[in-house]
């Protein structure tokens, strides 16, 4: 089955098997190993990549389902100047340890900060809580968030000349 | 070594990012499964879906025949010997099948959807055998024989440990108070994101190179040799990065064995990989334990006896699990002074998934029953259970009734910090209107080192490259908790070098000399000190040749910042890097390298389980606040304030991520995990039903760093990697028991068992003294 | 290995169906049927992906009648501010559906079709008297969503029938839902027992109620008695008590992993109060608008009588 998709900006045309998931297109098919995979059930969001910019769990999403689509996954993240604000606040803060859960987890917190710019907390830990996380204990995760959103705030408040 | 005034350090005690996180948080980090060969084969096991039965014939022609299959392998085309302990167990069954789950044949074909319809083809004839899987039930004459084959076990008792310290019964007829309770751990799992992924391919000239995120990659070496008869100088372990172990990937597993099996019979590199239902099934868990304890006290609140009949239910065969008693033994004889003490412990073979070795081995389970009789206790005895706590805590300068010799102890300031922090004076027993309560638990564990081996050493390399820069290669080896960066702080200490300055390699056995592995919080200790020992002697090398370039004494120099200087007069300088090129690039010339090894001066223990295993001991304590919906049974951990004696926090960031993810997996004991099972099934294998704690259900933890400074921890430090998971259960339990009034007797307490004690009215048994009134 | 077949109409949907009844299975969000084929649960030879036709996905509100095709998702149901106020049990349902990936890709129509005894959405729809809407081979037609269930993992569709729509009533002002369940982890989970409620007051007394359970029953189910038991009455605590009752007698759980059925009638008997006195306090105003509850209901203050 012929599968068009645009993936981190770059476009692709391929042919797969038409029971192929977004993940193994992903890790198998173009080699993007750093989208990640710990049950394949939905139970843990290693696999979360982001499909028109909201969260999805690569491993029950078809690839032919993402057909005309744009999907970011963690290759995707970094800017010209190396780490985004997500990355760069999980690094300083020890919010990575074993480091398997992290893409997927940062590309949940990309998603939650496009839609809230400035979450608190509680909203931090429901919007992660489909990322199983079982080495640091969630804490440091979340003063990551807190600090990247902190930061693109005060980015985009700079940028645009005032402050929300 | 020289003392260390904390204000002269440049590098230890600062919040140093991992040195591997940028590579983590970009996805560029390459786990086992992120790996791509040429040629590589995909392996898949056929596992019994019988608890306990008979093999009379297994039959692998179909799945020879299936196109795209380059091996099938069982017991009877293989070459393969016990191992475990007691030998016990072997990769692929032959004779008998013991749990759901065992491996019986397994194949490696072309791709993963071949590879499976292949294990489907394989046709095995067994003769069903009547199964037990309660312990207590194994333990009866009548009851099935798990392994009828080894002569030197009777019954399904595969081990006993046995402990006497002092006069229990003695001490039990002068105690006021006696509290009596049964406390049982459930079936858990260390259940790491990742999981097990193992790579074995032989190369044309008959070199085996693995890749395996175990972390006692020597062991793990031996072992494959001396089960598949390889020649052990032939073999390479490659620990690719590891995506979380918390033990479970400590040592050699059966999956290992079948790994390379299969890339022998196929000539072919073969992968295998664990789905996350196999990962549950089919690799190891922490053994479900029972504990009968009983403490007495005088009338003062001193502590007289403990006495404990404990049945570890350790299932089909004796892996590392066997041996938690070693561990949950040090806390029944010496959390706290206990002058006399008493154990009874039966390990016992049941037709289950079989017991690993999981972060905390033993000593949550343990500490779940102790520290809730404590305040069980204190409750009976009319005190306050912090009280209690503090007169008999540890001190240092203690000997253990084992022998375990206490030379750094914070154990009273981390009570003191958690009691003020959460209000306990206050609010303890003042809230049961509100359904709140609040709840306390200490530990002991080891960290410096556990002497289980002949030595519990670790080698260390500190090459100094012509460009200034610093590798340490060292034979100990990361799994995420940052022991890398610690120890590349360690060595930018001792040498006077930043924090860039330093590399470490640590994942091939053909590089890195040899060290015991990670396990028992050791690696800041031992490893640490290996580190610095051999950083310590590259520096002097380095200082020799400066002193000649500056025309000083040696003893005048000192590193700071990669710049040697002489003490007195820092404009007489020489950068590091140049002094190692003066020192390389000249008519014999050498190069700037450096080797340790570091064994803590630490003692088996003996027959009778007494000896200083440990050259440090970890303490600590938290406060749990919970709430309890007395409708549901459903319990919300709403605070948990934690203290924790780390000798010296090398890296404060990584201690506190230690201790804040090790209290997460005690809050997820505590609360939710548990592999349910029937009839030896477990009944829902996924992360969901096992209940791994999420963000939500995990508070923010408050952690607090005591430095003690241990006169044999590298610049002061202990081991702090297992800590944080023990107290959680035992806190939490009496945290239910001060907002209800009943008594936890398991974990996890989901909801429903909690409603039941609650319904039931489940108490405190008080043998003697005074009435039990209060809560408790 | 399954084939996908991507239908451009619900026309050419329902007919590849109808044509290969034992073999096709339709496929929307996939959360649901990807891990039943991952789990051996079920081995479809042919997916019929239904996620890319036009005209099913979101939902319109006219008057009091709510309508929600069947591709919307789980997520937009969530986030949306007027359905928070006007179909609280839905939106409270909504949330606590797995996690956000899995809702921002599960679907209305998935969550009710593949019949989990424990699934979020029909309890919260069925206290909304919802009718869902069907299209097969032989034409289109409706039935009351309380009769769409059969059992454990099937519905009255058949081969080539599929859920088009779901309509629901969502009075405004005078009414109010809540939904709450049992679970063991606080998100991400399944319910160990699910209660809906929704209540409609006229004149200080309730004139109309609803009280649906699920994971307590082989399918999801409304309590028959529950709106007698409250009818006319202001929820006074000996009537809730007696509403809990009714519904634990009228429940048929089963012991398993996530609890025994004893207990699960004890929660049902507990949930079903609580969700009932928060329906009623938001038909009254006297809840904070838009505001979900506690899962489990209990909020903080609750034990001392304060209201939030």
């Amino acid at each position: 089955m012929k599968v068009e998709l645009t993936i981190n900006g770059d476009d692709y045309a391929c042919d797969v098997e038409p029971d192929l998931t977004l993940l193994s297109f992903l890790r198998d098919v173009l080699g993007l190993t750093g989208t990640k995979w710990g049950c394949l059930t939905g139970d843990c969001g290693a696999c979360t990549v982001l499909v028109e910019g909201e969260p999805v769990v690569s491993c029950l999403q078809l690839a032919c389902q993402v057909q005309g689509r744009e999907v970011t996954t963690v290759e995707g993240l970094e800017t010209a100047d190396g780490l985004d604000e997500v990355q760069a606040a999980f690094v300083s803060n020890g919010a990575s340890q074993c480091g398997f859960c992290t893409p997927g987890m940062v590309m949940s917190v990309e998603a939650l900060l496009r839609t809230n710019s400035s979450p608190d907390e509680a909203e931090i830990r429901e919007a992660l809580a489909g990322n199983l996380c079982r080495c640091t204990g969630y804490s440091k995760i979340v003063d990551a968030v807190l600090q990247a959103a902190a930061q693109r705030r005060s980015a985009a408040g700079s940028s645009a000349g005032n402050v929300s | 070594m020289p003392a260390v005034r904390t204000s002269e350090l440049q590098v230890v005690g600062r919040r140093i990012p991992k040195l591997d996180a940028p590579e983590k948080v970009t996805g560029q980090i390459a786990y086992a499964d992120d790996l791509r060969m040429s040629g590589l084969l995909e392996g898949a096991i056929l596992r019994s879906p019988h608890p306990h039965a008979r093999i009379l014939s297994i039959d692998v022609s179909a799945a020879e025949r299936l196109p795209g299959v380059r091996a099938v392998i069982h017991a009877g085309n293989v070459q393969q010997s016990c191992f475990g302990y007691g030998n016990d167990n072997m990769p692929l069954k032959g004779d008998k099948v013991r749990f759901i789950g065992d491996e019986v044949a397994a194949v490696a074909a072309i791709d993963e959807e071949v590879a499976k319809r292949a294990i489907d083809l394989i046709h095995v004839e067994y003769e069903v055998l009547p199964a037990v899987f309660d312990p207590y039930e194994a333990l009866e004459d009548a009851s099935p024989c798990i392994h009828d084959e080894l002569a030197d076990v009777s019954g399904n008792v595969s081990m006993r440990w046995d402990f006497d310290h002092g006069d229990v019964d003695a001490a039990a007829e002068r105690a006021a108070v006696v509290v009596e309770g049964r406390y049982s751990a459930p079936q858990a799992a260390p259940a790491p994101i990742e999981t097990h992924v193992v790579i074995a391919s032989f190369s044309p000239s008959g070199h085996l190179t693995v890749w395996s995120p175990v972390h006692m990659v020597f062991m793990y070496r031996k072992a494959l040799a001396d089960v598949l008869g390889l020649d052990w100088r032939k073999i390479t372990v490659i620990q690719p990065p590891v995506g979380g172990s918390f033990g479970g990937k400590i040592d050699i597993d059966t999956h290992d064995f079948i790994a390379v099996m299969l890339a022998k019979h196929a000539r072919r590199p073969v992968r295998l990989a664990m789905s996350r239902e196999e990962e549950f099934i089919g690799t190891r868990t922490r053994q479900p334990i029972h504990f009968r304890l009983r403490t007495g006290a005088d009338a003062e609140g001193n502590l007289l006896f403990r006495d404990a009949e404990v049945v570890s239910d350790n299932g089909a065969y004796n892996a590392w699990g066997s041996h938690a008693m070693l561990v949950a033994m040090n806390t029944i004889t010496s959390m706290y002074r206990v002058p006399n003490s008493r154990i009874r412990c039966a390990v016992v073979y049941t037709n289950k998934n079989y017991g690993g070795s999981v972060r905390g081995f033993g000593n949550p389970q343990a500490t779940f029953a102790v520290e809730q009789q404590m305040e069980e206790l204190a409750d009976a005895l009319g005190m306050d259970p912090m009280d209690l706590r503090l007169r008999n805590a540890n001190q240092s300068g203690d000997v253990t009734p084992q022998g375990m010799e206490i030379t750094s102890c914070g154990l009273s300031e981390c009570l003191e910090i958690v009691r003020e922090q959460s209000g306990w004076d206050e609010r303890r027993g003042t809230m049961r209107d509100r359904h709140r309560g609040l709840g306390a638990a200490a530990f002991i564990h080891v960290g410096g080192g556990a002497r289980i081996y002949g030595s519990d050493g670790c080698g260390a390399i500190v090459k100094v490259e012509e460009s200034g820069q610093v590798t340490l290669i060292s034979g100990s080896s990361e799994l995420g908790q940052g022991s890398e960066t610690a120890l590349a702080m360690i060595v930018a200490e001792e040498i006077g070098v930043p924090i860039e300055s330093v590399q470490v390699v640590n994942s091939n056995t053909d590089i890195k000399p040899w060290d015991v592995g990670v396990h028992a919080s050791r690696t800041t200790f031992v490893a640490g000190n290996a580190a610095r020992m051999a950083a310590a002697a590259a520096r002097d090398k380095i200082l020799e040749t400066a002193a000649d370039l500056l025309e000083a004494r040696p003893c005048d120099l000192r590193v700071r910042d990669g710049v040697v200087e002489v003490a007195d007069e820092p404009e007489r300088r020489i950068d590091f890097g140049r002094a190692v090129r003066r020192r390389l690039l000249r008519e014999e010339g050498s190069v700037v390298m450096a080797t340790a090894f570091y064994d803590p001066p630490t003692h088996h223990q003996d027959k009778e389980y007494r000896g200083n295993i440990s050259a440090a001991y970890g303490f600590g304590a938290h406060v749990a606040e919970v709430e309890v919906d007395p409708g549901t049974g459903m319990v919300r951990l709403l605070n948990l304030w934690t203290a924790h004696d780390v000798g010296r926090a090398i890296n404060p960031m990584s201690c506190e991520g230690q201790i804040e993810g090790g209290a997460a997996m005690g809050v997820g004991l505590a609360l939710s995990e548990e592999l349910v099972m029937f009839d030896g099934q477990i009944a829902a294998p996924n992360l969901h039903d096992y209940g791994l704690p999420t963000s939500v259900d995990v508070p923010r933890t408050v952690v607090n760093l005591v430095e003690t400074i241990d006169p044999l921890g590298p610049f002061g430090a202990k081991g702090v990697g297992e800590g944080g998971i023990i107290p959680p259960p035992a806190a939490i339990a009496n945290a239910i028991a001060d907002a209800t009034g009943v008594r936890p007797r398991e974990y996890p307490m989901r909801p429903w068992k909690v409603k039941h004690w609650i319904d039931s009215e489940e108490r405190s048994h008080v043998i003697a003294g005074k009435d039990a009134s209060g809560h408790g | 290995m399954a084939d996908v077949f991507i239908p451009g109409s619900i026309e050419e949907a329902v007919a590849f169906l109808a044509d290969h009844p034992a073999t096709a299975m339709p496929i929307a969000g996939g959360t649901d049927i990807l891990v039943d084929t991952r789990t051996g649960r079920s081995r479809p030879e042919r997916l019929v992906d239904l996620s890319g036709l036009r005209g099913f996905g979101g939902f319109e509100l006219d008057g009091e009648l709510l309508r929600l095709g069947a591709l919307t998702r789980i997520r937009s149901i969530e986030l949306d501010a007027e359905l928070a106020r006007r179909a609280a049990a839905l939106v409270e349902a909504a949330r606590v559906l797995g996690s956000v990936q899995i809702r921002t890709m599960a679907t209305v129509g998935g969550n009710l079709c593949h019949a989990t005894p424990s699934a979020e959405m029909p309890p919260a729809l069925l206290v909304h008297e919802a009718v869902a809407e069907i299209t097969g081979a032989s034409g289109r037609y409706s039935t009351p969503l309380a009769d769409f269930f059969v059992s454990p993992g099937r519905t009255i569709l058949a081969p080539g029938d599929l859920l088009t729509a779901v309509r629901a009533r969502v009075p405004s002002s005078t009414s109010g839902s809540c939904y709450l369940r049992q679970t063991v982890r606080w998100s991400m989970d399944l319910a160990g027992v699910g209660v809906a409620a929704s209540v409609h007051v006229k004149e200080g007394a309730v004139s109309k109620a609803s009280v649906a359970l699920s994971a307590v029953a082989p399918v999801p189910m409304v309590v028959a008695g529950a709106e007698d038991a409250v009818v006319g009455t202001d929820l006074g605590s000996d009537v809730l008590a007696e509403a809990g009752r009714r519904a634990a007698q009228a429940c048929a759980p089963i012991s398993d992993a996530r609890g025994t059925a004893d207990y699960r009638r004890e929660v049902v008997s507990v949930l079903v109060p609580r969700a009932l006195r928060i329906a009623w306090l938001r038909a009254t105003a006297s809840w904070p608008e838009g505001s979900p509850a506690p899962a489990n209901g209990v909020w903080t203050g609750m034990w001392t009588g304060e209201l939030r």
